[in-house]
Formats: structure tokens, C-alpha cells, sequence
């Protein structure tokens, strides 16, 4: 299925509701987490999440949605995310961005590319696999912290496949049919 | 509960309780607790101000993040610089840790303290925090490191000047932006300045409660730390302070002279 104009700035606006989502998170948890090595991974991370929602919501402007505009993901993937937003302790912390969310929102943002053309939506393209390398490089960061990190955390590889499974097992995300809020003069 | 409700009392002040560290480290709250060397450079003294200023690094990668988590209603534009500091903190403390660990230093060799944090978190609008944090906290360590990064150089330490010369290039982008968007802040709401007057107030009760000192490099933003080091003025100008601004630092830190000929410059 192709995605039509106002779906691709639902779409776009969701995963910038995601990636300020992520630099929260991520925000919430370097005073609280005690490692420092982690402390900085997601403080690297924290600027990454935030060029991406800002890229994010350029490109909503232009498909005539607002700029910035964001969208909260439909109730059974936002709470999938905020349990996930939850996990208290270091290790956990790390798989559930590193090995759950960014995965998963890696194979989200194929989707997208899956089912839009790329030569008449390739800014968004552009956008997206700046996105994607950019996750690349962050989860190869997490590994080196994890390998730094290897006597004090210990990492439980069944919760971070527990967590996968119930995040693959939502498939709509999206609000759709927004309709009146992508006026231009909708509050960003 | 977020990190910045939780309470501490110090000698009878409220701050806000400890950022998590680990337990390899041991957590000063008074500036007596800290280890002071007779020779300020020594090797170990050198070590100790490593460590201490990763720490302080730390403490601003913290509070940064913090400002991101309780103030979600911000300007995008503001909250990309927050990001953005975040960013930058962690590599100030990348860069020291490396620099302490090749000088044969380790996590938690020294105590730590976290005065910053403590008091920056105290506040309840996003315009203190960066008055404090950034506009007071991190200004004054500009003026440290202009006159830091000369004194490791002429101890034959390049790498270690060198890395207070970037950092230093970067703490300069917070002051800015904090003080650019306070004026914006302050201009769309007034009220922020009695908030914004009230936090510089409290910094400076704090300080005088606690003897004058801090468990951090905060301490040497002190005006006599001041008259020993030197105001940054040129750096401060590209953080955009004001003319006026800089000569009343100048007045403060016993310096009228020189406040008199910034003034005719």
C-alpha cells in the first residue's frame, strides 16, 4: 500500500513524537543512572534523538502539516513505550533502547520507506537514512560501553526478546485522519 | 518522583538531593570534605583537578538532561540547545576521564561533590536553571579555564591545555544561549525576573551559608578566586554579556580599575 500525502505527515509526525520521546527518556535517565560511561552514551545520544525530531518536523512543513508537528502514537504502542520508559535499572535500561526500541523503530521507518516513492518523497527519504545511520552508529556505541561495562552489568537476553516480541506485536501506530489539525494554522 | 524533587539538607540548607554516581566514587557535601593539595600541581594535585572538573562535567551533562526532562512545554529552539549541551558535556567528560586515566587516575580516586546540581535543581523555572547553571556556574568556569589551560601548559602538560581549550570553546556556546534566551524568556514574562533575582539570591545565601565554598569547582568562581584568576572578558563578550554586565563583574571581583578601562576600550 502507498501512503498518500497526508498519511506520510502522519506518519512523519509520529516518529517525531517517538524521537522526542527517546531524547526524554534518555534525558529522565542520565541523573539516575549510575554508571558513567552510560550517563554519557545517552548524552551522546540525547543530541541525536533531538536532530532527528527536528528533521522530522521540517519535513511535516513541508507536506502542509505544521511545523513540527507531532503526533502520539495510537494507546496500544504508547504504552508499550512508556513501560518500556519505565525499566529502573542500568542493563535494562540499555537493552530497551539499544536491543528494543531503536530496532524496532529502525524496521517502523523501512516501512515507511517501503511505501512512498522514493524520488517524489525523497526528502523524507534523505531525512530517514540520515536517521538510520545514525542508529547504526549509536547502537555500536551501546556495544562498546557494554563491552567496557562487562563485570558490573549483567544483561538478561530473555527480557530484551520479551520486550521485541510485545512491540512486533503491534502493527498500527499511526493516528490516521487527522484531517482538520493539518491546516497550516494548527498549533506546531 | 524526578531526580530534581528529591531534598537534601546541608548545615541546614535545602538543595536538591544527589544525581546517581557509583559506589566507586565518595560524595562530598562540604568543600572540607574534598582533598586539597599544598602544591597545586602537583601530580597528584593534577589528578585531583581531573577528577574533580569530570565530575563538574558530569553534574552539567546532568543538569542539561534534567532541564529536558521537567520543561517539555519549552521552545523547540531551546530545547535543541539543551540537547545539544548534553551532547557537549559528554564529551567534557570523555575527554577528561581519558586525560585522568593516562595520567594513571582512576573513578573515584578523589571525592566528588555536587554542588551545581544541588543548587540548580532547586529552582522551578527553566529561566533560573540556566541563570544559575549556565550563566553563573559555567561563566565562571570560563574564566577559570582562560587562566587554566596557561597554567597546564607551563607545567609542560599540552594535551591536558588542550582539552580545557575545547571545552572552554564550548562552555562558551551555553553561556550564550543561556543568555540569549533568558532576555526572551524574561521579555515574554516578566515575572521570570523576580525568579530569575530570587535564584541568583539563593546561589549567593547558599554560599555564604556554606561558608563561602562549595564541595566543587564552583567554589573558584568566588570573587577571590576571581581576583586570583582574571575575569574572561573576552570570552564573556562572545557569550553576550554586555558591556555593562562585564564591567559590573569586573566591580565585583575587586577589579574597578580595570572595570574603568574596559569601560573607555
Amino acid at each position: 500500500m502507498g501512503l498518500i500525502l497526508r498519511e506520510k505527515a502522519e506518519y512523519l509526525a509520529t516518529f517525531r513524537w517517538l524521537e522526542v520521546f527517546l531524547m526524554e527518556t534518555l534525558a529522565r535517565w542520565v541523573p539516575t543512572t549510575p554508571e558513567m560511561e552510560v550517563k554519557v552514551l545517552m548524552g551522546r545520544h540525547i543530541w541525536d534523538a533531538a536532530q532527528h525530531a527536528d528533521a522530522l518536523g521540517k519535513r511535516t512543513f513541508e507536506l502542509r502539516a505544521p511545523l513540527h508537528y507531532t503526533l502520539t502514537p495510537l494507546p496500544g504502542y504508547l504504552g508499550t513505550m512508556k513501560k518500556l520508559a519505565s525499566v529502573e535499572d542500568t542493563a535494562g535500561r540499555i537493552q530497551a533502547v539499544y536491543d528494543v526500541i531503536l530496532p524496532s523503530l529502525l524496521a517502523r521507518y523501512q516501512h515507511y520507506l517501503q511505501n512512498s516513492d522514493s524520488l517524489l518523497d525523497e526528502p523524507s527519504f534523505r531525512v530517514i537514512e540520515g536517521i538510520l545511520n545514525d542508529y547504526a552508529r549509536m547502537r555500536k556505541e551501546s556495544e562498546e560501553v557494554r563491552a567496557e561495562l562487562r563485570e558490573t552489568l549483567v544483561f538478561d537476553p530473555e527480557r530484551a526478546q520479551r520486550w521485541s516480541r510485545q512491540e512486533n506485536a503491534i502493527n498500527d501506530f499511526v493516528v490516521r485522519g487527522t484531517g482538520s489539525t493539518l491546516a497550516r494554522e494548527a498549533t506546531a | 518522583m524526578t531526580a530534581s524533587a528529591k531534598r537534601k539538607t546541608v548545615q541546614g540548607v535545602t538543595l536538591c538531593a544527589d544525581p546517581a554516581r557509583e559506589d566507586c566514587f565518595r560524595v562530598a557535601q562540604l568543600d572540607s570534605e574534598m582533598q586539597k593539595f599544598e602544591n597545586g600541581m602537583s601530580e597528584d594535585a593534577r589528578r585531583e583537578k581531573l577528577h574533580r572538573h569530570m565530575n563538574n562535567e558530569m553534574g552539567a551533562l546532568e543538569i542539561a538532561a534534567q532541564c529536558l526532562a521537567d520543561f517539555p512545554e519549552s521552545p523547540w529552539e531551546l530545547r535543541m540547545q539543551l540537547a545539544r549541551q548534553a551532547f557537549d558535556e559528554s564529551r567534557h567528560v570523555r575527554a577528561l576521564h581519558q586525560r585522568l586515566r593516562q595520567l594513571g587516575g582512576y573513578k573515584g580516586e578523589f571525592p566528588i561533590g555536587n554542588f551545581e546540581w544541588a543548587v540548580t535543581n532547586v529552582c522551578d523555572t527553566l529561566a533560573a536553571r540556566l541563570a544559575i547553571q549556565n550563566r553563573t556556574f559555567e561563566a565562571g568556569q570560563m574564566d577559570l579555564l582562560g587562566a587554566l589551560r596557561q597554567i597546564w601548559r607551563s607545567v609542560g602538560d599540552e594535551r591536558t591545555a588542550e582539552v580545557l581549550e575545547h571545552i572552554l570553546a564550548d562552555e562558551i556556546n551555553h553561556v550564550r544561549f543561556a543568555n540569549q534566551w533568558i532576555r526572551k524568556l524574561v521579555q515574554a514574562d516578566r515575572r521570570l525576573l523576580l525568579k530569575v533575582a530570587s535564584a541568583v539570591r539563593f546561589l549567593a545565601d547558599t554560599n555564604s551559608v556554606l561558608a563561602g565554598e562549595s564541595a566543587a569547582d564552583s567554589a573558584e568562581t568566588s570573587s577571590e578566586q576571581h581576583k586570583k584568576l582574571g575575569i574572561n572578558v573576552e570570552d564573556r563578550r562572545h557569550a553576550d554579556f554586555s558591556d555593562d554586565e562585564i564591567n559590573e563583574i569586573l566591580r565585583q571581583a575587586g577589579m574597578s580599575s580595570l572595570a574603568s578601562a574596559e569601560a573607555q576600550a
